[in-house]
């Protein structure tokens, strides 16, 4: 078992940052350990649009199109954003959509429509889109291709609502994934509903939470309009991205007095689960757009 | 048993809900205590009137009410808790989620968990900030959330907040660990109390595996002392058993301060300072001390305080 999957400690993490800071890549290979082979990297793009979100917080439906497309075209190297999702999703029998519905902050609708635009335009999808939170057992069953879509907040127990998690619904209790602060839920990946099937991770970021109060884990002081959307094909480096962002911002908001811990499933999904990359040396981090206030 | 003071109001219901009681009683102690937690609750405050009876769910339920939220408070004691709506045309919805914590050290433990806005007046501990009033008084925990927040919404939440801490007729101590928190500087608002390792990393992350020992049987409370430069934190874990004082110290220095050796003492990579000692039954920790003489004054003074409350 390597130190990473064992018995990482405060010191340990300070030594990490350490190394990080003089640029030198031992940090990112203690905390790789035997599960991830080195040379694998990994690709997320992230973009801002000032008029993305308005003054009274408002999505701004077109503008987030464009993002997406910008986004899909930084991520596969191509110009035109129909032929980028057509490669991306290839010619799947059926393909769905794994949104979030939670009340305070759900998937936005105008994330949803422009994803199912452009699956339509990339031939993608001749029918119906299936699309759903809570029933995905039920309902994206069938599909052979899966986007997964949902915003970046804080989480009590896990440290971050993200793109892992957000499979956690295809398990059939999800509460048997929270011990140890979540660790495992990177093995939802593996459920036969969801193995292999998911081609690109949305992680929105237009006005996510950086932490929340309370039995329902909201409180508006701490959400803010970073007006930005992260994509990937790896859920494990959006999400470390997306912890990276939220930790940024809960350092210069609220100090050190409540920090996100570090999200151990975030670095179990590369250690132990070999789904993704969770170390930041390793992740190719291409911004566009807005640059103002981009913390990470 | 939670203690509850009477109103007029709610006399047909209590009437009701003692004959169901005793009835109900050799099939069913938890029905009768869940009933009683809806007796907590009013059926209207400000012209918010309670939608339906509320729901009742307990260790086993949680998950279905708010998912990886139950996690703190099965932490904790928690035994079983009411949610309930009121609404208002018009107006947002009012959430009130009235916990049975078993026990009012571990009430207050809950509420310490995100303790950080302005006291609000309500039961032993409160606070109310953005819609949201927390609280705790004897073994009971409530939170009271508007869904968005008006002028007329925080009063009525502070109404119903009032409400309730008035119809929870017994207070209860907080825990006793907290006395032995030397004053000086110590950030009192900020002071977290739990039992298991989880709690405490999400306070402050110290390592993956349980290297104190932490459990439901242990007490700890992490506080922050503030200067003028930076915060330095007091760990205080209370373990059952002499034998657990003694593998809780050593499991610390092992695999978080090797180089302390007998000491207890060393300077780590950030430059502060970590101390760690046992005296009696408890294991005390400093940790981000500026310097080595205020590590070992904080912990030489929690054991001055220990030694007054032992003779």
């Amino acid at each position: 078992m390597s130190k990473s999957e064992s018995g990482m400690t405060r010191r340990d993490f300070m030594r990490l940052a350490a190394y990080a800071a003089v640029g030198t890549a031992v940090g990112a290979e203690a905390l790789a350990g035997e599960g991830m082979p080195p040379a694998k990297r990994s690709r997320v793009v992230l973009v801002r649009d000032e008029n993305a979100v308005t003054a009274a917080g408002e999505i701004n439906a077109d503008v987030v199109r464009r993002m997406i497309d910008r986004g899909i075209s930084e991520l596969a190297g191509a110009d035109d954003p129909v032929q980028c999702w057509r490669q991306l999703v290839g010619t799947p029998k059926l393909v769905g959509i794994k949104t979030n519905v939670w009340g305070n902050l759900p998937t936005p609708a105008a994330v949803e429509q422009a994803v199912e635009q452009r699956l339509r335009d990339a031939g993608a999808a001749k029918g119906r889109i299936p699309k759903t939170d809570r029933d995905a057992r039920r309902v994206l069953a069938d599909c052979d291709v899966l986007i997964n879509a949902r915003p970046l907040r804080s989480h009590h127990w896990s440290g971050i609502g993200g793109c892992i998690k957000n499979h956690i619904m295809f398990a059939p209790r999800p509460s048997a994934y929270h011990p140890d602060s979540c660790a495992d839920l990177a093995s939802v990946w593996s459920l036969p509903p969801v193995k292999g099937k998911t081609r690109l991770n949305i992680l929105v970021a237009l006005t996510p939470l950086f932490y929340g109060r309370g039995p329902h884990h909201w409180d508006p002081r701490y959400v803010w309009p970073y007006k930005g959307i992260f994509l990937s094909r790896d859920p494990v480096a959006v999400d470390a991205l997306g912890a990276h962002l939220l930790a940024a911002k809960r350092r210069l908001e609220l100090g050190e007095d409540k920090p996100i811990t570090p999200a151990k499933h975030i670095r179990m999904a590369q250690v132990r689960h070999n789904l993704g990359v969770a170390d930041l040396n390793r992740i190719d981090f291409v911004k566009v757009g807005w640059e103002k206030d981009a913390l990470i | 048993m939670v203690h509850i003071r009477h109103t007029e109001t709610r006399s047909v219901t209590l009437i009701w809900a003692l004959c169901a009681c005793v009835c109900l009683a050799p099939m069913s102690g938890c029905k009768q205590e869940a009933m009683e937690l809806h007796q907590l609750v009013p059926a209207e405050v400000n012209g918010w009137e309670a939608a339906g009876e509320g729901t009742v769910y307990d260790r086993d339920t949680l998950f279905d009410y708010i998912d990886g939220g139950a996690e703190l408070y099965l932490a904790y004691g928690f035994r079983r808790m009411l949610a309930a709506r009121f609404e208002r045309n018009g107006h947002p919805a009012i959430v009130a989620d009235v916990f049975d914590m078993g026990s009012s050290e571990d009430a207050f433990g809950v509420f310490s968990a995100e303790r950080q806005d302005p006291e609000a007046g309500i039961g032993q501990g409160s606070e109310y900030a953005a819609g949201l009033l927390r609280f705790w008084k004897g073994r009971v925990f409530v939170s009271v959330w508007a869904e968005e927040e008006t002028a007329a919404t925080e009063e009525a939440v502070r109404a119903l907040g009032a409400r309730m801490a008035e119809a929870i007729e017994s207070s209860g101590p907080p825990p006793q660990l907290l006395n032995l928190l030397p004053s000086e500087g110590l950030a009192d608002t900020r002071v977290r109390y739990f039992h298991d390792h989880l709690s405490l990393n999400l306070y402050y992350f110290l390592a993956d595996d349980n290297i104190l020992g932490l459990g439901e049987r242990t007490e700890a409370v992490l506080a922050p002392y503030e200067t003028a430069e930076e915060t330095m934190r007091l760990l205080l874990v209370r373990y059952p058993t002499a034998e657990e004082v003694g593998r809780g110290l050593d499991g610390f220095l092992a695999a978080y301060l090797p180089e302390a050796g007998d000491t207890g003492i060393a300077q780590v990579e950030s430059g502060s300072w970590v101390a760690a000692q046992s005296v009696g039954d408890v294991v005390m920790v400093t940790f981000d001390a500026p310097s080595r003489r205020r590590a070992e004054e904080l912990l030489s003074a929690v054991r001055t305080k220990l030694e007054e409350q032992t003779t």
